[in-house]
């Protein structure tokens, strides 16, 4: 089977491990202030991307796709020595073709240039000429060594769970949203591969929509550069089942009552036969414990769990990240993001806002064209000089 | 084997974490004066891969025509791909010839040197080469140059596929380059389509792509090499074909389809070039730019303007938009009888004709044939005129069997709903109960040349310009 994750480039080439992942910053930390930025930096990135990508009305798939295909290409580049806000376009322009979701070039463009000429980005020079996103887009293409399949949680998330939500099926836009079948995982072959095979989760009203919403958060995060999006989606349900208020009633009901049981009965009555345990389901539905259905699940759970804790980990450092001029919950009041800059170089446990994340961007890209030129005068110009001294002394 | 184990794999990867030096060049572009930086890059940079060998091989590939003593010099200038195939005034015929000679292995040494290399400038390679242009000696392997083109071998939706071969390893494979400075919309959708499909497939009648490269300016797709395609094939006259190597040729035909369609894929687009053959008598599906992954269990609206005319169902004539695989079977079926009478069944000259061309063989579609039909959106405008009866038996009955005849009739069903599918087509007695059973046409080895339709269509034109000469 050609077209499931594990054949793929995705899963053969484009997960990385930790250590790649630093190594990748080597560059950029050079020119940083504090490494803390460059976790900002990869909020910031995402939420641009998503700007953008809303701007041209993208699915929330195609957008996914530009993330990854943006932390792709960083994986082979650093932010200080391109301009990512081109790059940031052509993945947009580039995620919106491969997901068949398309839109012109003009659009992406002029939505590019407004996008990001606002505060407080105020790019003024991003060209207004669509060959140079084309190029761009061409460079992008090579960098992705034409990997241009994206693998996403969400068909994991419709494949593992539904929704009871009675009245409105947001399944079917859903199911627009995560993509062809044949692209990924298909329904029939999915649960073969990692599930069980036996049914799918029933989340209680917009129990699904909490786990995709967590899905569409991981893109802030470099998580779908680490792990396979299966688990991403295990994890997001896992973590819907915590923070979701009616679905961890209906865990903590299902624990308390196992509790009860097993106090009871001892457990033997645990593994009934299947046709009578499914004819149980049928009369009462509340019965399915979600935590068993994901130990069910033919995957690490230590490594679930792994994601769950980066999952939160980006949460808390997201909390830190505010839009500019959105209120200050609970922290102390700071001054302007430039006196705050003066007074400590780093983040250092307080918010960190686009202006503030724009401007280190801005230092970190000047500091390195400085080392150029610098180099440039050091080395390269010496050198050609030299040899041309040398011909015209061999010649002489 | 494939030539992608033997050198690092990929010959566009970079590993990861280091940089490229090509968008070292893009970038520093916010500064005027960087040209000088990106020199440094280029000298810093250990891998000679950037280093385009430009300049030489673009002189061997326009030699022959600056050597050629030409007698209106300053017009052909560089010759450019685009334009010099438009026949154009006075010149055309001495142009012709001049392109004919660039295009054909006619000088193979001439076209040896002639690397994989920037036939094209891109105004953005310009921009890009102009300050190391000097400085660079091609060295000897650069990526560009693992492949050496060493002829053409047919036009693809998108752009031109060459026969080339691997410099290390020397097998044979085909390159289709993707045309991209053509295209104002960067890297065309139909390329991307057929990258994902193809990358997703693997089946023993689907073409292999090997690997995607990226080679000054242009990407190109590497794929397993097919001495022939169904077109060329069935016009040549040294190898005749069995009824049991026909029979293999369509299994295989419908295998291929049979596979595409359980993975959820319409190929929207079969025809004679279309199906490549090799030496061994193995038939492979090739060129997916137009298709498209369905959804298997809602039908989607896509276009109608697919499939070439000839090979077109008559739902598409009728202006379906709402279709499936079943449009791949009509098609299946055409080329089943062509695999026979050796040349195209159903030729049209434009959409009513075509329709006209089918009412001729397989009569009128009566609403008993097909229910639905009436209520197709062009149905008003192009319903036959008169009733004919079908008379495909009397027609097909002297060079094919029953079995053959009554398979080639449930592909050619009128009723997309009712059209055999490739799992059924498989299934039918023509393949297991009829004697002869399909056996592999693996006698084409000793068969000289190869066949594809472009040479099949060259050697017809170059007739057709002897005539013309002699005319005059």
């Amino acid at each position: 089977m050609a077209t499931d994750f594990w054949c793929s480039s995705h899963y053969k080439r484009w997960i990385v491990d930790r250590a790649t992942l630093r190594q990748t910053r080597a560059d950029d930390l050079l020119y940083v202030d504090d490494p803390e930025y460059l976790d900002f930096l990869a909020i910031y990135f995402a939420e641009l991307v998503a700007k953008l990508g809303k701007q041209l009305h993208l699915a929330q798939r195609a957008i996914a796709t530009a993330t990854v295909f943006f932390r792709r290409f960083y994986l082979k580049n650093s932010y200080c020595e391109t301009d990512p806000f081109i790059v940031i376009a052509a993945c947009c322009y580039l995620a919106s073709k491969a997901e068949e979701w398309p839109v012109h070039i003009k659009n992406v463009v002029s939505d590019a240039r407004r996008v990001f000429s606002q505060e407080p980005y105020n790019v003024k020079n991003f060209p207004s000429d669509n060959s140079k996103l084309a190029e761009m887009e061409f460079y992008l293409v090579d960098n992705l060594e034409c990997d241009l399949t994206v693998f996403h949680p969400y068909r994991t998330l419709l494949a593992l769970c539904k929704s009871v939500d009675g009245s409105e099926d947001p399944s079917a836009v859903q199911e627009e949203e995560a993509g062809e079948v044949g692209v990924g995982l298909s329904a029939e072959e999915g649960p073969r591969y990692w599930g069980t095979g036996e049914g799918q989760l029933e989340l209680p009203p917009n129990g699904l929509q909490t786990a995709w919403f967590i899905v569409n958060d991981t893109y802030r995060s470099e998580l779908c550069l680490l792990y396979p999006p299966h688990l991403i989606a295990i994890a997001a349900i896992y973590l819907t089942c915590i923070f979701h208020p009616a679905t961890h009633e209906t865990v903590a009901a299902v624990l308390a009552s196992s509790g009860a049981a097993a106090a009871g009965a001892g457990g033997p009555a645990d593994p009934p036969p299947r046709r009578s345990s499914r004819q149980a389901a049928e009369r009462k539905k509340p019965a399915q414990d979600p935590l068993a259905f994901l130990a069910e699940l033919n995957v690490s759970l230590p490594l679930v769990a792994t994601i769950a804790q980066e999952i939160i980990a980006m949460y808390t450092l997201w909390e830190r990240y505010r839009e500019d001029g959105a209120p200050e919950a609970g922290t102390p009041a700071k001054g302007t993001p430039d006196s705050r800059r003066d007074d400590e170089p780093g983040p250092g446990g307080a918010t960190v806002s686009p202006t503030i994340l724009t401007a280190v961007l801005t230092k970190m890209r000047e500091a390195r064209m400085q080392d150029y030129a610098h180099q440039l005068q050091s080395s390269g110009r010496p050198v050609a000089v030299n040899r041309m001294l040398e011909r015209t002394q061999a010649a002489g | 084997m494939a030539p992608t184990r033997i050198l690092p794999r990929n010959t566009g990867f970079k590993p990861i974490g280091q940089n490229s030096s090509s968008l070292r060049k893009f970038f520093p572009g916010d500064e005027e004066d960087m040209d000088a930086s990106s020199d440094l890059s280029v000298m810093a940079d250990p891998e000679p891969q950037e280093i385009p060998p430009q300049s030489t091989a673009d002189n061997a590939i326009e030699r022959p025509h600056l050597e050629k003593p030409m007698p209106i010099q300053p017009t052909i200038g560089p010759v450019n791909e685009d334009t010099s195939l438009l026949p154009s005034s006075p010149l055309a015929p001495s142009r012709g010839s001049s392109v004919v000679m660039e295009e054909e292995p006619s000088e193979p040494t001439e076209l040896q040197t002639a690397r994989l290399s920037p036939q094209l400038q891109t105004p953005r390679q310009l921009d890009l080469d102009t300050n190391d242009t000097g400085a660079s000696t091609p060295s000897v392997q650069t990526r560009s140059e693992l492949y050496a083109i060493l002829s053409q071998v047919g036009e693809g939706t998108f752009g031109k596929v060459y026969k080339a071969q691997n410099t290390v390893t020397k097998l044979h494979v085909a390159l289709k380059r993707i045309r991209m400075e053509s295209e104002k919309e960067g890297f065309p959708v139909t390329a991307m389509r057929e990258v994902k499909l193809l990358q997703s497939l693997r089946h023993e009648n689907v073409v292999r792509l090997y690997e995607m490269m990226v080679s000054n300016g242009s990407v190109y797709m590497v794929f397993e090499y097919m001495d022939h395609d169904l077109t060329g094939i069935l016009s040549q006259s040294q190898f005749t074909f069995t009824d049991a190597h026909l029979k293999s040729l369509c299994k295989q035909m419908l295998a291929g389809l049979a596979y595409l369609h359980h993975k959820g894929v319409i190929h929207r687009d079969i025809k004679g070039s279309n199906i490549l053959i090799n030496n061994r008598g193995e038939l492979k599906l090739a060129d997916f730019g137009l298709a498209r992954f369905y959804q298997k269990r809602r039908r989607s609206d896509y276009t109608n303007r697919v499939i070439t005319l000839w090979y077109r169902p008559p739902e598409l004539l009728f202006g379906a938009t709402i279709y499936g695989p079943e449009v791949d079977m009509w098609s299946a079926g055409c080329i089943m009888l062509e695999l026979f009478t050796k040349k195209p069944v159903f030729q049209g000259n434009d959409e009513i004709h075509q329709l006209d061309t089918i009412y001729r063989v397989i009569g009128t579609p009566t609403p008993d044939r097909w229910s639905d039909v009436a209520n197709l959106p062009w149905y008003e405008l192009v319903k036959p005129r008169d009733e004919i009866p079908n008379h495909f038996r009397d027609m097909f009955r002297k060079w094919m069997s029953q079995p053959a005849l009554d398979l080639a009739e449930r592909l050619l069903c009128y009723d997309p709903a009712a059209r055999a599918t490739a799992v059924q087509a498989l299934e039918a007695p023509y393949f297991t109960q009829e004697e002869p059973f399909a056996v592999a046409p693996a006698g084409l080895a000793t068969l000289q040349g190869e066949w594809h339709e472009l040479e099949t269509k060259r050697e017809r034109a170059k007739k057709k310009r002897k005539n013309d000469i002699a005319i005059q």
